[in-house]
């Protein structure tokens, strides 16, 4: 794992209640799909959560509110609990002695769509690089555009391509007329991206010298001009510039009246990335959040301002990172964007938002970059490509849709799977390497809500592929991406409801020994030592997954015995004893001997048998 | 599911909509004025293709005369030429859909039969087709001078193979003017598949044949927009103490209702009992549910969210 200081915290939301006296807090999750409202309070004086209500999103028309889903779910609230919490549409606040009412309402957010920020200037493969890492913690998409006359040099490819027919020619010259054609698919592209922003990056360093900013801002004019006329309207892009300083004032006088430039310091190496996450955060707020419909109501339920669900989903996992001293590895699969978040105990961490990847409006885009192959590997059935095909734009267009057929079922959660893996194939390109993680910490409807715990277990196993010894925990509540915002305002309710109840679905450890496992014979010998003394050995197979009886809140001394070419963390063939206890769980102490990278056999109907007996085994 | 008026037919509803035909580089010349009353015939807006590389923005072809397509009454002219109309009509919403918006006369297809000769349809025309459209039909369609069809479904395979286009990348656009598409606007009601056309939405289309409506495809998925058809209620209709509808979206007792998903998408019933506490289904998930009274008469258990309004 490559040690990377946090990129940006984003807005930390302010209030003016008194957090210490607050014995009920509200706290809503706002999401494309979905809305989820929890109630916390004092039971014997800690913060436990109290009852919780979900409802469709009420962010589309007709509603077009983000706030009456917000009191959809209350309501649902108010039915469980007896309480009210609302009266004539307005939150009773605070909590009253009757028990109505409650004293803090905070809310997190990831609705709308990315915000979409096209890369200008001298843009290097590298600085492309860097422009994604500045957002790959934000609910936003960067598409980089680079200069004309930076492509001509050299320094980057061209988005024009040769006409049909003719043969490519690698050097071919940059005459005027090759040079104007890319001006004409550049201009092509921003009506294509119809972006919210602009990253103006690039020194002037390359043969094109400063050419390229004078080019960028070239673009965002013609784009503008275009835009305008079109609408009729006085649009000024948002445009922030991480280029050469020297050309900041210039940059700004040839975008008057076109773009409002944010000047942040230079972008050249991973040391930069926090301003320009910053300005991209501050811009999301602005342009996405704030645009939301209906939110300015929420303005009139919370004093607080609204948090980015990223934001209050790294504070809590940094947390855990570094409260129990562990690498941790949270994975969120919303319905419109994949979290992947990655903290180290020292203070590392990695963030990424693969937005427009999820399960609900983002299931296209998984069909199209995971491809029909790499999906229903993971089905026990077969499936036709225009089946696949109708049920992926179906759910599009109805993302709150609940499966209610074991096909549906398995269909949503092997596109989960894949949406976990591009998710990671993302953090690949962008130069990490593989993350042994002490803890794997899920939550998002398709996991929190798998119907079998081992279902969500098999689902993890599956795409992240740990290796060495791993602890897997199940958000059940939807709790983990809320804890942050209550954190903001209440930050003892919120460790002790962390401690309580958000991670109260322990699914259990598992062993995954990796390397050279020999084919048809045992992988890995299991010795488990239970606290009453009974010992229990197990010997898993290369191919197979075996669990190993392990209740929740039981605990065993394990010792491991791997084949001499298997590894489980200590070097192959070398035999591990764990010096603390583990803990068991509700799936039970998971070995997964399959291997890794997971093959699959070539034969169908074998794939299919193979897929079933891991489900069973595990009882998903 | 909730339509973005509430239902997906809505018999009586007072709309306003720009009458733009949509296409990238148009810029369209006001033919008329705010206040004024418009027939759906009637000349609005004059459409042309401006050369967006030239200083002056000039045009580069012929201008397009673009009728009304609703009857109402003028409300404002947009910067971009488009005129926005407040009429009083009947709206059809689709679940998906394809197509610039376009104006045409009502038409209801007929079946082809051994010993009927064939259909005249009136070149320029809305063709309603209530069975699932195939590849075939729609390539016949595209050289009969219509300008739109409404159709209750058709398979996603034979969609794309007629649009050229991949339609998961379609709804994941934020416009379609930079995409070529056939020149014949779409709207199927009850979206991929083979479900044939409700009743409900049937007999509203037949009762305004012969009528002139406004039809737009397009569909994307975030931000939520699905295809519609505008129907210009008759003089007749709106005379006296005329009120629009105000469709109700919530899921009540008795309501009529859809099931979007799963074995029985796309069959219709009404609530007959919300269910207090969580129901378990095969899948063994579980979630808040209600019994449905189908069309059929049988009784079904169906989740919340796999139910969207249609009705009272």
């Amino acid at each position: 794992m490559q040690t990377e200081s946090y990129l940006g915290e984003g807005q930390r939301p302010t209030s003016n209640a008194n957090s210490d006296a607050a014995s009920s807090i509200l706290v809503a999750d706002c999401g494309n799909a979905f809305t989820k409202v929890s109630l916390l309070g004092l039971v014997e004086g800690q913060y436990r959560l109290m009852a919780r209500g979900e409802t469709p999103s009420t962010i589309a028309p007709p509603h077009a509110d983000v706030t009456k889903g917000i009191l959809q779910a209350i309501g649902e609230i108010e039915t469980i609990t007896g309480r009210h919490f609302v009266s004539n549409g307005r939150l009773i606040s605070p909590e009253q002695p009757t028990g109505d009412g409650v004293d803090l309402f905070v809310a997190n957010m990831s609705v709308g769509g990315p915000l979409r920020i096209v890369v200008l200037g001298a843009v290097s493969p590298e600085l492309e690089n860097l422009a994604a890492q500045a957002v790959s913690g934000l609910y936003a998409e960067t598409y980089a555009i680079p200069a004309p006359s930076y492509i001509a040099a050299g320094q980057a490819k061209p988005l024009s391509t040769v006409p049909r027919g003719a043969t490519p020619i690698p050097n071919a010259p940059w005459t005027q007329e090759r040079l104007a054609l890319e001006w004409e698919r550049q201009l092509e592209r921003m009506r294509e991206l119809q972006p919210q922003a602009a990253l103006i990056v690039g020194l002037t360093d390359s043969p094109a010298g400063a050419t390229p900013l004078q080019e960028a801002c070239q673009l965002i004019i013609n784009a503008v001009k275009e835009l305008n006329s079109q609408s009729g309207e006085q649009f000024r892009l948002p445009v922030v510039y991480a280029g050469a300083p020297q050309f900041v004032e210039a940059v700004r006088r040839l975008l008057n009246g076109y773009g409002e430039v944010t000047r942040v310091e230079t972008l050249v190496s991973p040391a930069q990335l926090g301003p320009t996450s910053m300005a991209a955060m501050a811009l999301y707020e602005r342009e996405i959040v704030q645009r939301s419909p209906g939110y300015e109501n929420l303005h009139s339920l919370t004093r607080s301002t609204p948090v980015a669900t990223t934001s209050s989903l790294s504070s809590l996992v940094r947390f855990l990172a570094q409260h129990y001293a562990m690498n941790v590895t949270a994975v969120d699969v919303g319905a419109s964007a994949t979290t992947l978040m990655m903290a180290g105990e020292r203070g590392e961490f990695i963030p990424l938002v693969n937005t427009g990847v999820g399960v609900g409006q983002g299931l296209g885009s998984i069909l199209q970059q995971a491809g029909f192959a790499r999906i229903t590997r993971w089905l026990p059935f077969s499936i036709t490509e225009e089946e696949l095909r109708e049920y992926v734009m179906n759910h599009m267009l109805h993302p709150e849709i609940i499966p209610t057929g074991h096909r549906e079922l398995q269909l949503a959660q092997a596109f989960a799977r894949e949406a976990i893996i591009l998710g990671l194939e993302v953090l690949q390109k962008q130069g990490y390497g593989a993350f042994d993680a002490d803890l794997v910490l899920a939550t998002g409807g398709v996991l929190s809500h798998a119907p079998k715990f081992g279902q969500a277990a098999l689902m993890l196993l599956d795409a992240l592929q740990p290796r060495g010894v791993t602890s897997l925990v199940l958000d059940r509540t939807g709790l983990i991406s809320q804890l942050g915002a209550v954190a903001t305002v209440a930050p003892i309710a919120a460790v002790q409801v962390n401690e309580n109840d958000a991670v109260m679905h322990r699914l259990g450890t598992c062993v995954v020994p990796f390397g050279e496992l020999p084919p048809g014979q045992t992988a890995i010998r299991v010795g488990v030592e239970y606290s009453n003394g009974r010992q229990v050995t197990a010997e898993v197979m290369t191919g197979s997954i075996e669990i190993i009886p392990l209740r929740l809140n039981e605990q065993a001394l394990l010792t491991l015995y791997p084949a001499p070419t298997v590894d489980v963390g200590l070097g192959p063939g070398e035999r591990a004893r764990a010096a603390e206890e583990i803990d068991g769980g509700l799936v039970g102490l998971i070995i997964d001997a399959r291997g890794r990278p997971l093959a699959f056999p070539k034969n169908e109907t074998e794939r299919q048998a193979r897929i079933m007996q891991w489900m069973q085994v595990i009882g998903a | 599911m909730t339509y973005p008026q509430g239902w997906p037919v809505v018999p009586r509803l007072l709309v306003r909509r720009e009458r733009w035909p949509g296409g990238y580089g148009m810029r369209g010349t006001a033919l008329v004025y705010p206040g004024q009353e418009v027939e759906p015939h009637q000349p609005v807006m004059r459409l042309e293709r401006i050369d967006l590389r030239a200083r002056s923005g000039s045009p580069a072809s012929s201008p397009i005369i673009v009728p009304a397509g609703l009857r109402g009454r003028v409300i404002e002219i947009t910067r971009r030429g488009g005129v926005i109309i407040e009429s009083r009509a009947a709206l059809i919403q689709g679940s998906i859909g394809v197509g610039n918006q376009v104006a045409g006369v009502l038409t209801i297809w007929q079946a082809p039969l051994p010993n009927r000769p064939p259909q005249q349809i009136p070149p320029g025309a809305i063709l309603v087709v209530p069975v699932p459209l195939t590849f075939a039909m729609l390539r016949q369609m595209l050289t009969s001078g219509i300008v739109g069809v409404v159709a209750s479904s058709i398979a996603a395979r034979d969609l794309e193979g007629f649009l050229g286009a991949d339609l998961i990348t379609l709804m994941s656009s934020v416009n379609h003017d930079l995409i070529r598409l056939p020149p014949l606007t779409l709207l199927f009601t009850e979206g991929l598949g083979e479900l044939p056309m409700p009743e409900y939405t049937l007999n509203l289309l037949k009762r305004y044949v012969g009528n002139v409506a406004l039809l737009s495809g397009f569909t994307s998925v975030m931000p939520r927009r699905l295809p519609e058809l505008l129907i210009s209620l008759p003089h007749e209709e709106t005379q006296g103490n005329w009120q629009p509808l105000t469709p109700d979206p919530e899921l009540r007792l008795g309501s009529l209702v859809r099931i979007s998903a799963g074995e029985h998408r796309g069959q219709v019933g009404r609530i007959e009992y919300f269910f207090m506490h969580q129901q378990a289904f095969l899948s063994n998930v579980t979630a808040r549910a209600a019994r449905v009274r189908l069309e059929d008469g049988s009784g079904l258990v169906v989740p919340l969210a796999n139910l969207e309004r249609i009705a009272e």
